[in-house]
């Protein structure tokens, strides 16, 4: 099996070696970004969208709110809602394909990224990289450099901490920032991608002194140990908890959409007979026609089944494949479940029955 | 202003819904009771089927128990046993979603024991439920109700309750809208429906979204585009806006759980004043078998034909 993460992969440079601070003021940060954008870099920051908080191109750094977690997760940078993987015409008996070239993928700044969406992006380079090298996703990634932001609160239901991450984590982060108390960021410099987008805009920081950092955030999950929810999992394919929980689950797909680590995606052709795209857009285990075959079976025809896919492909398939776990621990699922249901709290009842 | 809602009623629901349910369940009047139960977060509540009548002092009213239960006796909730009485906790608002579908043939009222809840009133979201419910924070609906103690339960504690009143914002914002150019209100709608990432939780927690094939599901042939793009986006929110015109009941079920806070329940009041206007009619008061949509009258206004 091909190393996870190869293709895609930034060297980090490890702790003993640089781990270079600097410090940037909030001034500075938003001088940078408009910088970046007056030269043609794209910009991607948390920024209000028609009343709802989501990563997202900005025109200018004024836009940018670093106040809360985004709605949806970063992963759409590099894995969007909808695209266009080809487009195809027809003229009598002459039909012509044309491809997406990747190339076409503008530089990017992702900026103002929670630990645990920038974590998510490496455990996606695992599969992305796996049985196919997918030239989109990775060719975003290639041209994406991430300035991570440590986060100094939590609600109940953050449990980052329970999936081997936490507030101060920078993994997945090209450049890291604690904000000081005195105002402006701490900036941990966390690979070589970082250390080039600081080498060219070195004016805008300076070296780093002693000023205090905000106290970070410290998350209060309950008792999750991962390796007993993995053993329990590997023997409990079959087993009532899943109907016990599933019977709640209306089957939407909001938990997966949300989700920084949830990849699955659809593919479809849409358009007319004379011109039309293949079109690549995201997908949910909670979907009744998720999984359904061509022969009309559906292996996860009922909602317990597909629910069970959930927790497995999080917490067992992805250890088993790739020895990581599908889950950054962000809360999303958990804040906009319509019906209230509790991943942290489910993946902790698993714990304490191993 | 920010006022707080007088929340001392719940306590004295949670008694007694746990009391009738423990009944329910010990005699066997009912197989399950359908109801909320206390969930990991702080102030948190989420839907349960309880079958024993020991689990049933577990059972709960809160701020947080948002959730219309109605969408559990559906056919769209296959995994819940249809053998049978069930007993259901309902808000007067779920209610009225309980008289549309038995109207619509899709529950027998002989089949169901309802316990209705006395309620002052709800949070609008429950992404903080253990925010205190005020007139900032209680949901929308809530500050329109007219019956915050259920008519025509099997079982309604008696508890008093003092209904949350403000100015509502429904009519508010469909009048900011209706004082729109059709340009500017289309791209309101186009602004909204651009964040619109097909999740179907709108679709899922409706009562009367229960189709066993769901059109924008369809393939062979695909009626609506399936991908989060505006032209799939557009006919689905209109599509799901017709359908409910004359059945939606507002529990604003759709507009709580959207993901990405499509202010949806607009697009239904807007509908149900229509029907209020053109066919004096009103959802979900009495189960009702065919809404004025469904039927046709001799003296059905007919001037929009030309």
């Amino acid at each position: 099996m091909r190393s996870p993460g190869k293709r895609a992969a930034v060297r980090v440079v490890p702790d003993n070696e640089t781990k270079m601070q600097k410090h940037i003021s909030e001034q500075n940060l938003k001088a940078l970004l408009d910088r970046l954008i007056s030269t043609g870099t794209r910009v991607i920051a948390p920024r209000v969208e028609t009343g709802t908080l989501l990563y997202g191109p900005i025109r200018d750094a004024s836009q940018i709110d670093l106040s809360r977690l985004p709605r949806r997760s970063a992963k759409e940078t590099f894995f969007p809602v909808c695209e266009d993987i080809l487009s195809y015409e027809k003229h009598g008996q002459q039909v012509t394909v044309g491809d997406v070239d990747p190339a076409r993928f503008a530089e990017t700044v992702l900026v103002g990224v929670r630990p645990c969406d920038a974590a998510a992006v490496p455990v996606l380079d695992a599969v992305f990289t796996w049985d196919y090298n997918d030239a989109f996703f990775l060719e975003r990634r290639r041209k994406t450099t991430v300035i991570g932001l440590g986060c100094t609160t939590a609600d109940d239901a953050c449990f980052c901490t329970a999936v081997g991450l936490a507030p101060d984590s920078s993994t997945g982060s090209d450049l890291f920032l604690t904000p000081l108390k005195s105002g402006g960021y701490a900036c941990q410099i966390c690979s070589e991608k970082g250390e080039r987008l600081v080498a060219a805009h070195g004016d805008l920081f300076t070296a780093a002194d002693h000023a205090e950092t905000v106290p970070f955030a410290t998350p209060s999950p309950g008792n999750i140990d991962l390796k007993q929810v993995k053993s329990w999992l590997d023997h409990h394919f079959e087993d009532p908890l899943w109907d016990e929980i599933a019977t709640r689950c209306v089957g939407c797909g909001a938990c997966a959409f949300v989700c920084p680590a949830c990849h699955c995606f659809d593919i479809v052709d849409e358009g007319t007979e004379k011109q039309g795209r293949r079109r690549k857009s995201w997908d949910a285990c909670g979907f009744g026609k998720f999984t359904l075959h061509a022969s009309g079976h559906n292996p996860r025809d009922l909602q317990p089944k597909r629910y069970r896919n959930r927790i497995m492909h999080k917490f067992k398939y992805y250890d088993d494949k790739f020895g990581q776990t599908l889950c950054t621990g962000c809360g999303r699922c958990i804040r906009i479940c319509p019906v209230g249901i509790d991943i942290a709290a489910i993946v902790e009842d698993i714990s304490q029955r191993s | 202003m920010s006022n707080h809602i007088d929340t001392s009623a719940y306590s004295a629901v949670t008694a007694a819904i746990r009391s009738e349910a423990a009944r329910l369940l010990a005699g066997g009047e009912v197989s399950a009771v359908i109801g909320y139960l206390p969930a990991r977060r702080k102030g948190s509540a989420q839907p349960a089927i309880i079958t024993s009548a020991d689990q049933a002092a577990e059972l709960i009213f809160s701020p947080a128990c948002v959730n219309n239960l109605a969408v559990y006796l559906t056919k769209a909730k296959k995994e819940v046993p249809k053998s049978g009485r069930i007993a259901i906790t309902a808000k007067s608002c779920d209610m009225r979603a309980l008289a549309g579908l038995i109207g619509e043939s899709q529950l027998q009222r002989s089949d169901i024991h309802i316990i209705g809840l006395p309620c002052p009133g709800v949070l609008s979201s429950v992404a903080d439920p253990s925010a205190l419910l005020t007139t900032d924070t209680v949901a929308s609906k809530c500050l329109e109700c007219e019956f915050n103690l259920p008519q025509g339960a099997d079982f309604t504690p008696v508890v008093n309750v003092t209904a949350p009143r403000g100015p509502s914002r429904y009519a508010a914002e469909i009048a900011r809208l209706e004082a729109m150019t059709p340009a500017e209100r289309w791209s309101f709608w186009k602004a909204q429906f651009s964040k619109c990432i097909r999740c179907y939780a709108c679709r899922q927690v409706c009562p009367f979204c229960y189709c066993e094939q769901c059109m924008c599901d369809r393939n062979r042939p695909q009626m609506v585009e399936t991908t989060p793009r505006p032209a799939g986006n557009l006919a689905w929110h209109i599509i799901r806006a017709i359908h409910l015109s004359g059945r939606c009941a507002g529990c604003a079920e759709c507009e709580r759980v959207c993901p990405m806070d499509i202010p949806l329940n607009l697009l239904n009041r807007k509908m149900a004043r229509e029907l209020k206007e053109l066919y004096d009619y009103e959802a979900g008061f009495e189960p009702q078998e065919k809404g004025p949509l469904n039927s046709y009258l001799e003296k059905d206004d007919q001037s929009f034909i030309k």
